[in-house]
């Protein structure tokens, strides 16, 4: 297994990744507006995406995500703003843009009536990959897909996982040193998840591609992504790296009353007569403020509490403590989604279970109709 | 996926990695050869599906022979003994061909000009389902994408024609086989395929919901092949009517199909293939602005 902790934002300004030089942004996008009618759709956002790092966006349904992609793959002309990829102005320029993107919406774009290997093969020859290299071209494809004994059968005989992977293969035909994904995993299975995870990542760590993704699972948000964006109402509202995201979570106000704080929270169940005993211990020896929850609770909020936990265990029981229960909660993405997007995953999920159901009966009038 | 499958892969990825790419030297012959190449590779796209899956052609074969068999011998009895202005027009003006001659050539574009308007309605299928998508992001020209999509509409319309030929020889229809003349059929039902499916997708671009497709289907075909020569002689229609008649393109297809098949008056024909030659020229126009306004 590749080691997936690179943080490669970080020497971005080398420009030099995998010892190939790269502009200094993949895409960079600056205040970008689209209107449709009278709804605007995405309200001046600007970001930028560093060579060979994966970059989330994150949001609810509606909230801009497609919009956005739709205008770097130049499917769409934004209402202002300026996108460039890999240097190239994608408003103006946008054939040589299209030479450099592989795209893979979220709708199923595979030709159902032919084999995996004639999908591929098309899409070979529709971007012009010269003859001698398509055939071991496209049989390295289905090999890192897992497809390769099912090439020849019609795609609309496929699993939701194999289309899926296969989707992603006719996007790496003329190996683009970007990729942008519209909602890669929805409606897979944990398992065809993993796949589609572990192929993404294979590309970033071998051929230094860059991908640009959308996607509301906030699991798929943690573990794949480099740096996320949050997106909400057609602005974005936050952009960092998943940890960074959790630790500056808002969890509480600070015990002055003042500020707010952002950490993980540990909870003490205590006999309520040794409160105030407790309090001043951990005050003592640690230096930590412990709030009052109710009679028997206490409340630490902590940031890296990982490693001052079993101190604070320590502490408690050598002072000779009795401890009814001690429990620690991490702030997830879940959180951080709902202070900047304002609504729980949950909420947004249903919305998402919504678009989930409609692709899969698209699919599934698909093989229907092939 | 074992590890040692995809070590391989790393290592041929190793000697083909990713690039950005540069963008091609475009003077205008190399954008045109590149524009023809394109249009091959799509209209190929669109070949393999039909060759994988026959079976909407054959079904659309079916409707024609309908025509052919059903309406064609019910209304050639009627009009021999019911309606005396049909048959002395059809008979006494243009060397006695029987009624069934006469439609032959007009069930024939008729076929043809379902065919055609079917390539807009599969796009908008497409559109949905996220394959046009996937074509208008890549390097494709716009125009490659129209073109090849006409150009397998009129390849649909000369398997129809096929079908019909086949048809009419077993109904004892006498079509002249001349190859000369089969060649011009050919080239004809062509161009009349490229032209409709031309306007089709142009409409099609327009059309936001799948739903009402086939409304304007019928709003579409139906004063196309009834306000044609396709089943009776303009000459017997209202004045109004033959106004339509006369820019209707379909009209001179069929006149057209109807020199060559059947009654071999060359008379018109220059005039027939100019005006067929013009609305296809201007319905492609149409569609590759259509097609380019799309995107916004």
């Amino acid at each position: 297994m590749v080691n997936l902790h690179y943080g490669k934002h970080k020497d971005h300004q080398v420009g030099i990744v995998h010892g190939r030089e790269f502009p200094l942004s993949a895409i960079k996008v600056n205040d970008l507006r689209k209107k449709y009618g009278r709804i605007n759709s995405l309200d001046g956002i600007s970001f930028e995406v560093f060579p060979n790092e994966i970059f989330g966006f994150l949001g609810p349904n509606g909230a801009g995500k497609t919009t956005t992609i739709k205008c770097i793959t130049t499917l769409t002309k934004p209402t202002g703003g300026s996108i460039q990829v890999f240097g190239i102005d994608a408003i103006s320029d946008p054939d040589r843009v299209r030479q450099n993107i592989g795209y893979v919406p979220q709708s199923l774009s595979l030709v159902g009536e032919l084999s995996g290997y004639e999908n591929l093969l098309m899409y070979s020859k529709l971007y012009g990959v010269p003859k001698e290299q398509r055939h071991g071209n496209i049989y390295r494809i289905l090999e890192l897909l897992d497809i390769s004994e099912k090439a020849d059968y019609q795609v609309r005989n496929y699993s939701g996982g194999m289309m899926r992977r296969l989707e992603i293969g006719t996007a790496l035909v003329h190996n683009p040193p970007l990729i942008i994904l519209d909602e890669p995993t929805i409606g897979l299975d944990p398992q065809g998840r993993r796949m589609v995870w572990e192929i993404l990542r294979r590309l970033v760590c071998k051929l230094g591609t860059t991908i640009f993704m959308t996607t509301h699972d906030m699991l798929e948000a943690d573990q794949l992504c480099d740096r996320l964006a949050i997106i909400n109402n057609g602005k974005i509202a936050v952009i960092d790296t998943p940890t960074n995201l959790k630790r500056n979570v808002v969890v509480g106000v600070s015990s002055n009353g003042r500020g707010t704080v952002g950490g993980d929270i540990i909870t003490l169940r205590i006999p309520s007569d040794s409160r105030s005993y407790v309090i001043s211990i951990i005050d003592r020896e640690m230096g930590i403020k412990a709030e009052i929850v109710d009679d028997v609770s206490l409340r630490i909020i902590l940031k890296d509490a990982d490693s001052l936990f079993s101190k604070l265990l320590n502490t408690l029981v050598n002072a000779g403590i009795r401890l009814d229960s001690i429990d620690m909660q991490t702030p997830t993405l879940d959180d951080v989604f709902l202070q900047y997007a304002g609504t729980r995953i949950q909420e947004a999920e249903s919305q998402a279970m919504e678009s989930w159901k409609s692709i899969r009966n698209v699919r599934r009038t698909f093989r229907q109709m092939g | 996926m074992s590890e040692e499958r995809l070590d391989k892969w790393d290592r041929e990825l190793n000697r083909s990695s990713s690039s950005i790419s540069t963008t091609h030297n475009n003077t205008p012959i190399s954008a045109l050869i590149r524009t023809l190449d394109k249009t091959y590779n799509v209209c190929e796209l669109e070949l393999r599906k039909i060759r994988r899956d026959y079976t909407d052609l054959l079904i659309r074969a079916i409707q024609p022979i309908l025509w052919l068999t059903i309406f064609g011998t019910a209304f050639s009895h009627i009009s021999q003994n019911s309606i005396p202005s049909l048959a002395i027009t059809i008979n006494g003006g243009l060397n006695g061909i029987s009624y069934l001659e006469y439609i032959a050539p007009g069930i024939l574009a008729q076929s043809v000009l379902f065919i055609s308007i079917f390539t807009g309605i599969s796009m908008i299928w497409e559109r949905d389902l996220g394959q046009l998508d996937r074509l208008l992001c890549s390097p494709v020209p716009r125009t490659a994408i129209v073109l090849g999509k006409s150009f397998t509409g009129g390849l649909r319309g000369l398997i129809q024609a096929a079908i019909i030929f086949i048809v009419a020889v077993m109904m004892q229809i006498s079509i002249n086989f001349n190859p000369l003349n089969l060649i011009g059929v050919a080239a004809i039902v062509f161009t009349f395929g490229i032209g409709f499916s031309s306007l089709s997708i142009a409409i099609s671009t327009m059309i936001k919901s799948r739903e009402r497709i086939f409304g304007l289907v019928q709003l579409l075909t139906m004063p196309l092949f009834f306000a044609s020569n396709a089943l009776y002689p303009t000459q017997l229609m209202p004045e109004w009517l033959q106004i339509i008649s006369f820019i209707n393109p379909m009209s001179y297809a069929v006149d057209a199909l109807r020199i060559l098949m059947i009654t071999g008056n060359f008379g018109r024909l220059l005039t027939d293939v100019g005006a067929l030659a013009i609305s296809t020229t201007i319905f492609i126009f149409f569609a590759t602005m259509a097609f380019r306004r799309m995107e916004r």
